[in-house]
């Protein structure tokens, strides 16, 4: 089952410049699984040291949030892309730690 | 890249100003995108789901849609579909309301990843809107010598009369 998946330029340089990247995978952590041995840049970009996705990281199946479906179980089948969107955001005030998002 | 980079042609910057002014308390923004080898460009005004985090979760998002925004993911999800079609991101803009269109600690720490610039090629452009009314914009580019997001030449741009 190949599933294609979207790498967004924030994450690009991970990918050797790859946009596009087929995996093979039954759900988006055995997904996240074969990306990361694949391309090791991508160890922390995505995830946390505990596996979770971090909170700026948005991942779609189509176009739907896999907050909506499955979480990190979500099933995936032949033909689906998925689409890993890091947050783009910012704003006038100083910062002030991770949570100022 | 060739040419000198546009920021916002007369047209793009203003419909920012109309978005800035309507969004007005709120941070508004958006994105243009274009393809390197023509000079079509897409205009991608996004929303600003800010106040719905700060609602939300309140702890991870102290701050409301007045001092920051956040890119609807769906506008992401879109914009990266554009990616795919040949596009890239030129600019990226937003406002900043009551106060001076200054490149923020904020502004430049979300635009880097583990270091980097998520997305190095880009134009920054921030608008000043104060009590409701534009002030100024100033925009900003990675600068890889600085390693540091630098203004880069500006003007308001005007409609060709």
């Amino acid at each position: 089952m190949s599933v294609q998946v979207y790498i967004p330029t924030p994450f690009r340089r991970a990918t050797n410049n790859k946009d596009r990247v087929s995996v093979e995978a039954p759900n988006v952590k055995a997904l996240l699984d074969d990306l990361e041995a694949q391309f090791a840049g991508l160890k922390g970009l995505v995830r946390n040291e505990q596996g979770e996705i971090h909170h700026h990281v948005n991942i779609y199946v189509n176009s739907e949030a896999i907050e909506s479906l499955g979480g990190l179980s979500t099933t995936l089948k032949d033909g689906d892309e998925v689409s890993i969107i890091p947050a783009l955001a910012g704003g006038a005030a100083p910062a002030a730690g991770p949570s100022a998002r | 890249m060739s040419g000198a980079r546009v920021a916002l042609t007369p047209e793009e910057f203003a419909r920012v100003e109309a978005q800035a002014v309507a969004e007005y308390p709120a941070e508004c923004c958006g994105v243009v995108l274009a393809r390197a080898s023509t000079p079509e460009r897409l205009f991608l005004p996004c929303r600003n789901i800010q106040d719905e985090l700060n609602r939300k979760d309140p702890e991870r998002h102290p701050r409301n849609a007045r001092t920051a925004y956040y890119i609807d993911p769906r506008d992401l999800l879109t914009i990266g579909r554009r990616e795919a079609e040949g596009f890239r991101v030129a600019t990226i803009y937003h406002s900043h309301i009551d106060t001076g269109a200054y490149f923020s600690e904020t502004d430049k720490r979300n635009a880097l990843v583990n270091g980097e610039p998520a997305y190095p090629d880009a134009i920054y452009v921030v608008v000043s809107v104060m009590g409701g009314r534009v002030d100024g914009a100033n925009a900003f580019a990675w600068d890889a010598a600085s390693r540091d997001f630098l203004p880069v030449g500006f003007t308001i741009p005007t409609p060709a009369r």
